[in-house]
């Protein structure tokens, strides 16, 4: 084939010196003809192989059950592989990694497979390195994964912590709350004391809301929020948050106007939620108001949505910062010195509950000095019928004296409900724990307990087992009293036999209610 | 439908009893070409891929189900529902022969009889048991897969190709038909050579063919002599062979074992 009057070496040692190791076997891997160079690679004389040896024999064993699983069915197959990558045995025992490629031909009957090999030391260096590469990339990933169970894990117990925080921080405040409120019925001589007194009112209201919030925001961590929706009057609601936000509103001298539907808009939502909705947007439009401002509270319907907003004079949002203005924690620079602190949680806590309830919430504003305005759009319950049926709670009548057992470990708390119940005319004794209870039981003979749950020893869901095992108690009235109101404390609260299921801070008319039998046990 | 698409099952042929050929490791149903075809005339044949191999559905691969040849077991009980009410003749090659097995003694009744090409219930050596291999080779062998599956993870190009002047080659067999997700096959590598099955052999109730090369690296003399031994009222035939693969490199003999044996429990 070459030019035809260049003198060439002869053809055979193009084959036997070829700059790859070239081979013949029968079908069963006998080796039949093999080029000088495979045997200089290998060590071996081609007598030493032709006949004796099969190509099999250079393999490790993991080559040889590749070409069994692999090579053998596709040369069958196939007629030919490319690009096996195997280590060949030397004489010496030493491997050199090896690209092969074969064919198969039948020559007179007779089955022939040619191979060509070829040294890839340089290739199965970088190969190493590629799968060294990819094993620290894998462990990298691991490590990365690890990295973000632990944060997770991290960020969890956060939400534990805060959890049981914001349940701690709101114990103390029930009685606070209690004694506050009985000292607004005494009249005080000195008037530094009643101006006091309203500092108090209004920082612990202040603190009672943060607490709120916070458990609020942990609860919704947790996943443990429920809504407890109901047929609801928007104008109600908005009545409630304007109480609620009524003392921040006056201490900054803010003039508020509200403007309340001009029909009745019904809502299927959680009242306490809702009304937590609009104070913490009103608290804010206060907050981030400079004294004497304007605020401005309207509720109205347009078609299927309710359109509640709120407006201010303060000191606006930038274009900036308005995106991030509902994510948990955060609090715009501007806004730290008016705010006097604060969580900066109230904004992602009215996302989340909004959207809980299938509605949203935007803000609007100028820009910085420029007010702003918090719009949430909730839809409106369309069935109006029972427009009739009454929605005020009536307050709680007097009813006949009770004698009852005020049973909580922390002596403030039992101790103002005792002095509260005491000023409605009903006779108490108080005890600080389960113990202490089952005796006053004889002693003081009550026809009613209330029982804290968290008690020490025997908790308030044993106390309640063991006094429905009294027969002479069965009329008894079993009220429990409790930082935990999910479902399932109230079916625990169920079984263990109380007739009513009261969560903190305490709703005192609810409670006198359920004396005087005015306060259905639904309510469990 | 579900399974046919996960198994990639194709069904030919046509007759009252139903065979099912399952390939073994390393490529997939084509390793059937040669043997299947000569029984569609009398039988409805049922190919099928490993979930892992050829055209099955890849992202079916469960590495727990996989974990053991109980997951494919399962997969085969499946298929058999699948394709018929009517005890099967199960033909499986190497691996398959095992899982064929375990499907069986699960569920005997939906098998007429299994036919074991090349099988082994253990391919590492254990005391007085010859298997073939020591762990260090099966790591050996773990390597050269590694090795040799680098260049076909990332462009799943076939890195083994067909011989284009080969006529009979339809276009599907150019597709490499050998071809697998390297992490699948290291798997699958991993669960199919140290698995041991030895201690169910003697549980076997259904009639049982081994099919053996004389001259098999993967499964040794020894290994079918053993395995003949073990399970009750097994036929052993040696078919003159070098390699693992009879049903390809020795059709002929491999289908006269087969014909001969079935004729003698009258399917």
């Amino acid at each position: 084939m070459g030019v035809p009057n260049r003198d060439l070496p002869p053809v055979a040692d193009a084959y036997d010196l070829a700059a790859c190791g070239l081979m013949t076997t029968l079908g069963n891997g006998t080796v039949v003809r093999v080029n000088a160079t495979f045997c200089q690679w290998v060590g071996y004389e081609p007598s030493e192989l032709v006949e004796l040896r099969r190509l099999q024999d250079f393999l490790t064993i993991g080559g040889k059950v590749f070409q069994q699983t692999h090579w053998a069915p596709l040369l069958q197959l196939q007629r030919s592989v490319a690009e096996v990558k195997l280590d060949v045995k030397r004489r010496d025992e030493t491997l050199i990694p090896m690209l092969i490629n074969a064919s198969r031909r039948v020559y007179r009957d007779e089955i022939f497979d040619d191979f060509s090999f070829v040294v890839v030391k340089d290739r199965h260096a970088y190969e190493r390195e590629l799968l060294l590469a990819r094993k620290n990339a894998e462990l990298a990933l691991e490590a990365k994964r690890d990295a973000q169970q632990a944060l997770l894990l991290a960020d969890r117990r956060k939400d534990e912590f805060l959890a049981t925080l914001a349940h701690e921080l709101r114990n103390p405040l029930g009685p606070m709350r209690m004694v506050l409120d009985l000292l607004q019925l005494k009249e005080f001589s000195d008037p530094q004391v009643g101006w006091s007194h309203d500092v108090l009112n209004r920082q612990l209201g202040h603190l009672s809301h943060l607490v709120d919030d916070l458990l609020e925001v942990s609860r919704i961590n947790e996943g443990k929020i429920e809504l407890r929706k109901t047929r609801v009057e928007l104008a109600t609601l908005m009545r409630t948050a304007v109480e609620t936000s009524q003392t921040i509103v006056n201490a900054a001298s803010h003039e508020l106007t509200v403007e309340y539907p001009s029909t009745p808009v019904f809502l299927n939502a959680d009242p306490t939620r809702l009304s937590q909705i609009f104070s913490n947007l009103l608290i804010n439009a206060a907050k981030y108001t400079p004294r004497g401002g304007t605020l401005r509270f309207t509720g109205k319907q347009d078609q299927g949505d309710a359109i509640i907003s709120v407006q201010d004079s303060g000191i606006g949002i930038s274009r900036d910062d308005l995106p991030k203005l509902f994510q948990t924690f955060s609090q715009l620079v501007e806004g730290k010195e008016l705010s006097q602190g604060g969580l900066g949680i109230g904004l992602s806590l009215v996302r989340t509950l909004v959207g809980l309830h299938g509605g949203t919430v935007t803000a609007r504003s100028a820009g910085v000095g420029l007010g702003s305005e918090f719009t949430v759009r909730l839809p409106v319950l369309i069935d109006s019928g029972s427009a009739a049926r009454s929605e005020s709670i009536p307050p709680a009548a007097k009813g006949k004296p009770r004698r009852v057992l005020v049973v909580d470990d922390n002596d403030d708390a039992a101790a103002s409900l005792a002095m509260l119940l005491e000023m409605e005319g009903h006779a108490t004794q108080v005890g600080e724990s389960g113990v202490r209870a089952m005796q006053l039981l004889g002693e003081f003979n009550p026809d009613t307990v209330i029982l804290d749950i968290g008690l020490p020893g025997m908790n308030g869901y044993d106390v309640a087992r063991n006094i429905r095992k009294m027969q002479s108690k069965e009329k008894l009235l079993l009220i429990a009293l409790t930082g935990w109101g999910q479902e399932q404390d109230k079916n625990e609260a169920r079984l263990a036999g109380f007739d009513f299921h009261f969560t903190k801070p305490l709703d005192v008319q609810r409670l006198l209610r359920a004396l005087n039998g005015g306060e259905s046990a639904a309510h469990l | 439908m579900a399974v046919r698409i996960r198994n990639n099952v194709q069904v030919f042929g046509d007759g009252p009893v139903t065979m099912v050929f399952a390939h073994g490791f390393g490529c997939d149903q084509t390793m059937w070409r040669y043997l299947a075809p000569r029984f569609q005339d009398r039988y409805q044949t049922v190919l099928f891929d490993l979930v892992g191999s050829g055209r099955s559905d890849l992202s079916a691969y469960d590495y727990g189900k996989y974990g053991s040849l109980h997951g494919y077991a399962t997969d085969v009980l499946e298929i058999v529902d699948e394709v018929t009410s009517t005890p099967v003749i199960y033909v499986g090659h190497s691996v398959s022969a095992m899982i064929g097995m375990l499907a069986a003694l699960e569920a005997p009744g939906k098998f007429a009889a299994n036919v074991m090409v090349g099988p082994s219930p253990s391919f590492i050596n254990d005391g007085d048991y010859v298997g073939g291999f020591s762990r260090t080779d099966i790591d050996g062998l773990l390597e050269t897969l590694e090795s040799n599956y680098l260049g076909w993870s990332s462009t799943m190009a076939p890195a083994i190709m067909g011989a284009p002047d080969q006529p009979e080659l339809s276009d599907e067999l150019t597709n490499s038909f050998c071809r697998t997700n390297p992490d699948i096959a290291k798997h699958f590598a991993r669960v199919t050579f140290l698995a041991d099955h030895r201690a169910e052999l003697t549980r076997v109730t259904t009639p049982t063919l081994i099919l053996q090369s004389n001259e098999d690296l993967l499964a040794p003399l020894v290994v079918g002599e053993y395995m003949h031994r073990k399970i009750p009222q097994s036929v052993l035939s040696i078919v003159e062979n070098v390699g693992h693969c009879p049903h390809l490199s020795a059709p002929s003999a491999s289908i006269d074992a087969t014909e001969a044996f079935l004729q003698g429990l009258a399917l």
